[in-house]
Order: C-alpha cells, then sequence, then structure tokens
C-alpha cells in the first residue's frame, strides 16, 4: 500500500525505534527535559514497559515513544483554533500563542502524547526537536540514547539510516488502527517473538 | 486500574448538560407553539423564558475549563471545518442570539413592549415612528422564530455528542450512539425543565389547561425515554458483539467504577422511574378516554428524575469514556 508518509522528493522526518537496544535507562527523557525544558513532572517522551511471559519465562521489552507526528494527525483535526498544525515535512506542531488549553487534542490523541504546560498555559508535547532540525542537527534524543534505539532521519532519502533500517528488517507502528498514519517505525524484536 | 488523569472534567459535563437543556427548552416551546398554540401557551412562555440561561452558563464554564480563559477569542477568529469544537463554538452562539431573540418575544407585557418595530411613513421625509409590535405580529414573530430555531436546537443536541464522538482514540465516544442518544436526552431534559417548572408555579385557579399541558408533555417525554431506551439497547449489544477496544469499553459501563450510576443513576432513575410515573399519569387517558391524572408533585418528581438522570448520563459517559483505549501494547 502507498501510505502517506513516503512520497519521493519529500522531506519526511521519521524515527525508527529498535526495542531491542532499548535498556530503559532513560537517558532520552533526561536529555529532552533539559533540551526542551519540559516542566516538572512533565515528559514529551518515555518508555513503554512491556511484560511477556509466565514466571519463570519472563520477558520486558521497552518501547520508546514520543509524539508521533502522525500524517493524518487527529490532534490537528480536532484543534478548534488552529493552534496544532502541520507543517510541508511532516512537523505536527502547537503554537503556544494560539492555544487556548481546550484540551480537545489530548482527547484526540491516540498515544497521549500531550500534556498541560501549566508553565504556558498551553498544551505541549514532543516538537522532533524543531529548533534543533533547522540548525541541522538531529532531536537530543537520538544524540544522547546510549544504547542507539532510536534512529532518526528522513524516510523519502534511500541513503539515509532510517530508510535502510526499513528496508532490512520488518517493522510495525502502534494503533494504526487510529487511522492517524503515526511517523515512529519500531523493528520487531526478534528476541521474543516466539 | 492504572492511574488515568481526567482531562476533561465537571465542567464539560455542566456545559454538554445546559446545552442539552437549553436545545430542549427551546424545541418544546417551539413545538408547543406549532402544536397547540393558545392552548399550551404557558408551555411555550416557560420553554422560551428558560432557554438562553442554561447554554450561557455552560459556555461561561466552558471558558473557565480553558487554561486561558481569557483568550477564548482565538475560537471566534477562526472557522475549523473538522474541528467539532469550533462548529460548535459558532453553532453555540448563533443559537444563543435565537434563543434571547425569542425569549424577548415571549416576554410578559409591559416589557415586551421594549421591542418595536418601525412603522411606514405616512409621508416622505417625515420622522419614522418605532411602535411596539401588536399582538398579530408577535405571533407571527414567535412563529418565525421558533422554526428557524428548531434546526439549530436540534443541532446543538447533536453536537454535545457529536463533540465526543469525533475522537477515535476514546472507543466508548467513538460510536453513533452518543450524538442520538444525547440529542434524545437534550429533548427530554429541556422539556423535564419546562415540566418542573410548570409544576412549581402556582396554577391560575379553575384552569383545565393544566391537564391539556400535561398531556402533551407527558406524551412527548414518554416518546422520548423510549427512543433512548430503544437507542441504548442495540447499543449495548452491538458494541458487545465488536471489536476488542468497543466490547471492552462496553465492559466499563458493566463492571466498574461506572456501573452502579449508570444503571442506577441514568437507567433506573432517569429512565425507567419517570416513565413508570409518566406511564400512570396518561394510563386513563390510554384506557378509557378520561383526562390525564395530574399532580404536581408528582410531575415535579418525574421531571427532577429526567434532569438527574440527563447529568449522570453525560458524567458517565465523559468520564467512562476517558477510560475505554484501544486494546494495550503487546511484544511483537
Ligand atoms: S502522536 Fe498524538 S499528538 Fe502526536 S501527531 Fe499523533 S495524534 Fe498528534
Ligand atoms: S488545547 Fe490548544 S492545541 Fe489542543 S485543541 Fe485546544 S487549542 Fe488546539
Amino acid at each position: 500500500m502507498d501510505h502517506p508518509n513516503t512520497s519521493p522528493a519529500k522531506t519526511r522526518w521519521v524515527f525508527v525505534m529498535e526495542p531491542e537496544r532499548c535498556i530503559d535507562c532513560e537517558a532520552c527523557m533526561i536529555s529532552c527535559s533539559v533540551e526542551n525544558e519540559a516542566p516538572l513532572g512533565k515528559h514529551r517522551n518515555w518508555i513503554v514497559k512491556i511484560d511477556k511471559g509466565i514466571y519463570p519465562n519472563l520477558s520486558t521489552t521497552f518501547l520508546p515513544e514520543n509524539c508521533h507526528h502522525c500524517s493524518n494527525p487527529p490532534c490537528e483535526r480536532v484543534c478548534p483554533t488552529g493552534a496544532t498544525y502541520r507543517r510541508e515535512d511532516g512537523l505536527v506542531l502547537v503554537d503556544f500563542d494560539k492555544c487556548i488549553g481546550c484540551k480537545y487534542c489530548m482527547m484526540a490523541c491516540p498515544y497521549d502524547a500531550r500534556f498541560v504546560n501549566e508553565e504556558k498555559k498551553a498544551v505541549d508535547k514532543c516538537t522532533f526537536c524543531v529548533h534543533r532540525l533547522d540548525a541541522g542537527l538531529p532531536p537530543a534524543c537520538v544524540e544522547t540514547c546510549i544504547g542507539h534505539a532510536r534512529h532518526f532521519g528522513n524516510i523519502n532519502d534511500p541513503e539515509s539510516e532510517v530508510a535502510k533500517l526499513l528496508a532490512k528488517h520488518p517493522y510495525y507502528r502502534l494503533y494504526e488502527e487510529a487511522g492517524s498514519e503515526p511517523a515512529i517505525y519500531y523493528i520487531y524484536s526478534n528476541r521474543v517473538i516466539e | 486500574m492504572e492511574h488515568i488523569e481526567f482531562h476533561w472534567n465537571a465542567l464539560i459535563v455542566f456545559y454538554l448538560f445546559t446545552a442539552g437543556v437549553s436545545a430542549g427548552a427551546f424545541f418544546v416551546s417551539g413545538l408547543a407553539t406549532y402544536l397547540g398554540g393558545e392552548r399550551y401557551k404557558r408551555i411555550s412562555r416557560i420553554g422560551a423564558l428558560i432557554a438562553p440561561w442554561p447554554v450561557m452558563l455552560g459556555l461561561l464554564s466552558l471558558v473557565f475549563d480553558l487554561t486561558k480563559p481569557f483568550e477564548f477569542w482565538w475560537l471566534f477568529l477562526t472557522v475549523q471545518a473538522t474541528s467539532p469544537m469550533s462548529i460548535g463554538a459558532w453553532l453555540l452562539t448563533l443559537f444563543t442570539v435565537v434563543a434571547l431573540v425569542y425569549f424577548l418575544l415571549w416576554f410578559p407585557r409591559p416589557w415586551r413592549d421594549l421591542l418595536k418595530a418601525p412603522q411606514r411613513r405616512s409621508a416622505p421625509n417625515t420622522p419614522r415612528i418605532w411602535k411596539p409590535l401588536d399582538q398579530a405580529q408577535i405571533n407571527k414573530a414567535r412563529r418565525i422564530v421558533a422554526a428557524i430555531g428548531a434546526p439549530i436546537s436540534i443541532g446543538v443536541g447533536m453536537y454535545t455528542g457529536v463533540l465526543l464522538g469525533a475522537v477515535p482514540a476514546r472507543p466508548l465516544w467513538n460510536t453513533p450512539m452518543v450524538a442520538q442518544l444525547f440529542l434524545v436526552s437534550a429533548m427530554s431534559t429541556g422539556a423535564a425543565a419546562v415540566l418542573l417548572i410548570a409544576a412549581l408555579l402556582r396554577p391560575k385557579a379553575g384552569h383545565d389547561y393544566l391537564h391539556e399541558e400535561r398531556r402533551f408533555l407527558v406524551s412527548l417525554d414518554i416518546m422520548l425515554i423510549l427512543v433512548e431506551i430503544f437507542i441504548v439497547t442495540p447499543f449495548f449489544l452491538h458494541q458487545a458483539l465488536s471489536t476488542w477496544s468497543s466490547s471492552s469499553s462496553l465492559r466499563i459501563l458493566l463492571g466498574g467504577p461506572y456501573t452502579l450510576l449508570f444503571w442506577l443513576g441514568f437507567v433506573l432513575l432517569g429512565l425507567l422511574a419517570p416513565l413508570a410515573i409518566e406511564g400512570f399519569e396518561l394510563f386513563p387517558v390510554v384506557w378509557r378516554e378520561q383526562a390525564v391524572r395530574y399532580s404536581r408533585l408528582w410531575a415535579g418528581l418525574s421531571a427532577t428524575l429526567v434532569l438527574v438522570g440527563g447529568a449522570v448520563l453525560r458524567y458517565v459517559i465523559v468520564f467512562a469514556g476517558q477510560v475505554s483505549h484501544f486494546l494495550p501494547l503487546y511484544t511483537r
């Protein structure tokens, strides 16, 4: 199927995560909070912990997650003021000035990626570090990931790391049934597939 | 149960409830005007006099639920065609304006005479004279405004449900049932609000209009309650037989913190009890073509129950909906 994340000749930033490499050190959460000054107790990125099996054959997998910058973002669709908008390169961003804090977008996001930023009196979330991207740098969490579980790049550039990873490994996305066309790809962790 | 933060809370419940009551009261008033004219005049007037106020309180509570209450005007700088909240903000404003005009038209004399219409000039260059509307003009104006407002009030009633339904991420909301149920319940709570006020007012001595209007309102309310039951029942069947997200969202209502509230508060007190009371009142009419049984106590009680049931319904749906979710992530 042709899906909206891939149309050549356009930049489309995506994450490719390798849950198998994530050790739940949460360095990405720290570096994000330092980079983006998220208020105390709120996070723009997080790790989902999934336990599997029956004692004594147990395993835990860690899924690094943040806003999926969906191609068909439910949050943007419901925003009544246009504060949440989608950039040409696929980034879904919030204009803090226009956001009145109705929290409708928080109801609509299938990933619960959004939170109320009490300091800004607006709704906040991951921006893929847009200020760094525009300066030619990768997102902060990618740089600090010590397990190299987080990969970032332009999916429409066949030479990019993310495109190569996706060409080589089977992958999945989260809650695809929501129709949101998320831009975070997860590589199957072969270790836990029986 | 894992810890869940409710980002939409009682203020939103209040807003959805009050918007429904206003829409219903307006619609019932218009219906009475068209169906009964003079006979149901008291109902028309009560409906018209209460219609604008609940929704205005509700809008106020919505504004104070924002993180920036004093910047709510951003809502009115744009129309976002895909956002029910944007459409709703405009719709509710329009409704409030129409309801206020309607309110003025039903205002008792002498205050109503503040409404004036320009008269035709007797000769050119003489100043225009503004005169209070006469009774025929008033009657006509009431009918016109009621007709304009009726589709808008239906829109408002439906919007309260669509607001929640437009969100796929919350499977309990994302069904046509919510809009249908909220619309019918809006009409029902509106009728109940009118009934309640009518029961509280001391009737003028020697008037049998009470039986007439009671019969009208009770028949209407019974119909609406039956429709609600016919909406809820297939909804339960379908959700139970649907995907994991749907059937698990139903389980929140069948066994969880909202179960008692839903079944006791909404189904029993809000639907079945008023249905029984109103059925009892209407029974002589259907059975032996006698006058409807009327007592202000029964009327007030069933109306209060319908109102409480409507509020409970919205509370349960708003909160339980935020608990409902997709099939949780699993390892792959
Ligand atoms: S993950 Fe949530 S907040 Fe991010 S774009 Fe998708 S719907 Fe919007
Ligand atoms: S909280 Fe802000 S960004 Fe979210 S829907 Fe409301 S106005 Fe838009």
